[in-house]
């Protein structure tokens, strides 16, 4: 390839070369012959025209003489050369003598001419020479040459140089193909190079100068060139670059964009689904609500209905545009089950509304508009907004006409058995109760053994039922705990002193460890859980042992303790003592004469309160049993508004609403005059104790006061005594509310403010109700000071 | 001073025999008795006892019926039940009629007497 192509540049420059060179020698040659031949003929001209002038001068004589003889000898003179052929002729132009060298040669006949001048023909050059003697003519002389010798000449002269231009053209195509590197080298590493680039499409490749040197044109050409690739060839690196960031920037942008399309996608896949859902939340909800048995009520911020679903709207009787714009509490709410209005201030939804929190109740009436009520059991709940915004509240509610029934039904059935038990035993009791006692006459030592065998026996027996209606009604929900405030350490030292005689019979000491707390309960039920558990480990410790009883206060909840020194309970059964029946031993309800359902009731009370109780074991011995009670947490805490907070003792009075104190220590009485007053509107505060009632009126100034005179500390006469020391209380009305009528002596030294006295054989709780309210009428005038009052 | 007098109105011969000698021989009160709530108060009417154990459930006219017979007729003799109604609602119930106290059965008939002394505040 390199260089072999007829067209190639080397190829061109050596036959440029060649044929110059060619040229120019075929001329030098032709020039040298030329010359070469001119000469040979002058010379051969000379040679014939000196023999033709001696042949003329010898043979003039035999001329002359007419001597042919002589005529033939000068003419032999041409036997020494080379000369073909010669003739003399006379002047009559016929030959004298003749010379022939050879056979073949045509001598002319006549003289045609006589000038001396050489002719040539058919490869012969002739001579006719004139012979002159003394100025007479006397013939001619011919001579003629064969040209044989010259044409020899010519042909080795043409022989020669041929070889010399053949050895001249080598030398000369050997100088030129190597003298012509220097110009076609480069051109050809050029194209080369050119070639490389166009097939590799690489600017990588670089010509390299053959000599090594670029200071002629091609130099300056090939350095160019070079320049030029080396920046075609940067331009290809930085297009390669461009393209491979190009590339790399689309991929990049082209993953953006498929991950943002991913993205949007997803996006739109969840939102389609979020929609999706949404759309089935909302017929979800829908059928929910539509479904729903119970009755739903949404009102908004303004107390207005705003959504009734058809469970509701059929229990109500009404649709959701009846209600619309109309006081929910004024059309379903208005009164109590006797028809007494009920004030809308109090109502649960309301109370829900501005408290933001919830309310329950498990037992109140709606009304229908046709005048007829249902017993429901609603839950009220405010509604908050996303921004946690108050949107209005939702009562939910369910007509328990039917479960009241059943309720009444297993109630009534629960007490009937119950009484009907009791009739029998009660005739058995105390039957064995008289003769075992010995007031019919003694009983011989074993039946006395016997009779007291089954006095226990039947005081067990009256527990057990007694325990069983309890436990019944506590699990059925039918107690309703009347919470209050309680003092921890007060309980505590109540059950404590119900027990303390039984355990001084069985040499147990009680220690009480000092504890604060003020819990959220029922303050009877809790002394009679902790009387329980109390009386268990008295019964299972034995003598000379301590039962310790201590208390701590957590964040929320108040945890007491009972502990025992006693055989203690096995690790397994320490969980299912609260079970029903189940005693550790099963000897154990024969000996000791437990029903059984102790702990179970105490469970169940415990439980009603929102604590737990567990039993585990004491160090180093015995049994303790502990639980939790809620804590009062002030005002913070949620309360239902019909729990009978202000039915039982409480220590702090609101100050806005008259308050009662009922001073009686018979309890049944006491919680039946507060629930009375409570209807009103009252607030009440109650306690068994002289001192106490002392203590609060001095701290609280209640509005009333209603008095039983025969009080287990102080009596009633005490009392009064001692409020009429106090500025503040003497003034304050007084209801005597006596066992037995107080004389008119006696009256006098009751008075405190307005005074009434009412004897409790005498007075219904009616009378009571009206006579509390019309002190109190007297003493609001009294205070308000306006004449014109009824 | 006469021993107090005592009325037990309850349809059970048994209970009534036992509340009557545990109260004889116990605080040696004289004991008269009813087996129903008509015949009791007739007799209590007749007799003007110094106090009333009341039976609540009954045939006919049942405790509160009696009770409230005997306060329209101004009778003012104080009234216990005697009951084997023991529920707390019962007993705010009875307590709303006007009875001086509420002593559950089965009763101790040792210590029948002075429950009732106590109830009465009689010394």
């Amino acid at each position: 390839m390199n260089g072999t192509c007829v067209y190639s540049i080397r190829g061109r420059l050596t036959a440029i070369t060649m044929l110059t060179s060619a040229a120019a020698m075929l001329l030098a040659c032709a020039l040298l012959l030329a010359r070469h031949i001119v000469a040979e003929r002058g010379e051969l001209d000379v040679q014939l025209r000196s023999f033709g002038q001696l042949i003329a001068a010898n043979s003039e004589a035999a001329l002359a003489s007419n001597d042919r003889g002589q005529a033939e000898a000068a003419l032999s003179a041409l036997r020494a050369t080379s000369f073909l052929a010669g003739r003399i002729y006379t002047n009559r132009g016929v030959p004298a003598a003749t010379y022939v060298n050879g056979s073949d040669v045509a001598v002319p006949v006549h003289p045609w001419h006589a000038d001396g001048i050489v002719r040539r023909k058919n490869g012969l050059a002739e001579i006719f020479f004139p012979i002159i003697h003394n100025g007479k003519r006397y013939g001619t002389v011919y001579i003629a040459s064969d040209q044989e010798d010259l044409r020899d000449r010519m042909k080795s002269d043409a022989q020669s140089m041929t070889i010399i231009v053949l050895v001249s053209l080598s030398a000369a195509f050997f100088l030129s193909s190597r003298l012509q590197r220097s110009i076609s080298g480069p051109l050809v590493e050029l194209a080369r190079v050119a070639r490389l680039v166009s097939r590799n499409k690489s600017f990588s490749a670089r010509a390299v100068h053959p000599a090594g040197d670029g200071d002629d044109e091609i130099g300056n050409l090939m350095t160019v060139f070079n320049s030029m690739l080396a920046e075609l060839e940067q331009r290809d690196q930085k297009l390669v670059l461009y393209q491979t960031q190009l590339e790399s920037t689309v991929e990049q942008r082209t993953a953006e964009l498929t991950l943002a399309n991913e993205e949007l996608l997803a996006a739109k896949n969840a939102a389609e689904k979020a929609a999706c859902v949404n759309a089935q939340l909302a017929r979800q909800s829908a059928l929910i609500l539509n479904s729903a048995t119970d009755g739903i009520f949404g009102v908004d911020i303004e107390g207005e209905p705003s959504f009734l679903n058809p469970a509701g709207a059929r229990m109500l009787g009404r649709s959701l545009p009846e209600l619309r714009g109309r006081s929910m509490h004024q059309l379903i709410h208005h009164s109590d089950a006797s028809g007494n209005p009920l004030p809308e201030e109090n109502c649960s939804m309301g109370l829900a509304l501005r408290r933001g929190d919830s309310v329950t109740d498990a037992e109140d009436l709606f009304w229908r508009p046709d005048g007829t009520s249902f017993p429901v059991e609603y839950s009220a709940t405010a509604m908050f907004d996303e921004d946690g915004n108050k949107a209005g509240a939702v009562l939910t509610f369910r007509d328990i006409t039917d479960r009241r029934a059943i309720e009444k039904l297993k109630s009534e059935f629960v007490s009937t058995v119950s009484h009907e038990l009791r009739t029998p035993l009660t005739s058995i009791r105390g039957a064995l109760g008289l003769l075992s006692s010995g007031l019919l006459g003694p009983v011989a030592e074993k039946g006395q053994r016997m009779l007291e065998i089954a006095v226990a026996n039947t005081d067990r027996l009256v527990r057990l039922i007694n325990d069983i209606l309890d436990l019944e009604r506590i699990e059925s929900g039918k107690v309703e705990l009347t919470r209050g405030r309680i003092d921890a350490q007060s309980v505590v030292n109540q059950a404590r002193e119900g027990l303390q005689s039984i355990a001084d019979q069985e040499g147990i000491r009680i220690v009480v460890e000092p504890h604060a707390g003020t819990l959220w309960g029922d303050s009877d039920r809790l002394i009679q859980t902790l009387t329980n558990l109390i009386g268990n480990a008295i019964k299972f410790s034995p003598a000379n042992t301590t039962v310790t009883l201590s208390g701590t206060a957590g964040e929320t909840e108040f945890t007491f303790c009972v502990a025992d020194e006693g055989r203690g309970i096995p690790e397994e059964n320490l969980s299912s003592v609260f079970q029903r029946f189940n005693q550790v031993d099963a000897s154990d309800s024969r000996t000791r004469g437990g029903s059984g359902l102790g702990l179970a009731i105490c469970q169940s009370i415990v439980t009603a309160h929102g604590g737990r109780i567990w039993a585990e074991k004491n160090e180093p011995a015995g049994t303790r049993v502990q639980f939790t009670i809620p804590l009062e947490l002030g005002e913070s805490v949620s309360r239902p508004a019909a729990d009978a907070t202000m039915l039982h003792p409480a220590t702090s009075i609101r100050h806005d609403d008259p308050a009662v104190l009922i001073v009686e220590d018979d309890s049944d009485l006491a919680r039946v005059m507060s629930e009375a007053l409570t209807r009103h509107g009252l607030q009440t505060l109650s306690t068994s104790s002289g001192n106490e009632a002392l203590r609060i009126c001095t701290e609280q100034r209640p509005s009333l006061i209603v008095l039983d005179l025969g009080l287990p500390d102080l009596d009633g006469f005490r009392v009064v005594c001692e409020l009429r020391k106090n500025p503040a209380i003497e003034n304050v009305p007084l209801l005597v509310y006596s066992a037995r009528d107080v004389g008119s002596a006696d009256q006098s030294r009751l008075r405190l403010g307005p005074t009434e006295f009412l004897t409790k054989s005498r007075g219904t709780i009616a009378d009571f109700e009206s006579l509390v309210l019309s002190l109190l009428a007297a003493a609001t005038t009294r205070t308000k000071d306006e004449p014109h009052a009824a | 001073m006469p021993p107090k007098q005592i009325l037990v109105i309850d349809d059970e011969n048994d209970i009534q025999e036992v509340a009557r000698l545990s109260l004889q021989l116990t605080e040696h009160w004289d004991v008269m008795s009813a087996n129903s709530g008509a015949a009791g108060t007739l007799l209590a009417l007749s007799e003007g006892p110094d106090a009333i154990l009341l039976d609540v459930m009954m045939p006919d006219m049942d405790g509160p019926s009696t009770l409230r017979v005997l306060q329209q007729q101004g009778v003012q003799i104080p009234v216990i039940f005697l009951t084997a109604k023991v529920q707390p609602a019962d007993r705010e119930r009875f307590m709303r009629l006007g009875v001086r106290g509420i002593i559950p059965k089965p009763f101790d008939p040792l210590t029948l007497g002075q429950q009732i002394r106590a109830m009465l505040a009689w010394g």
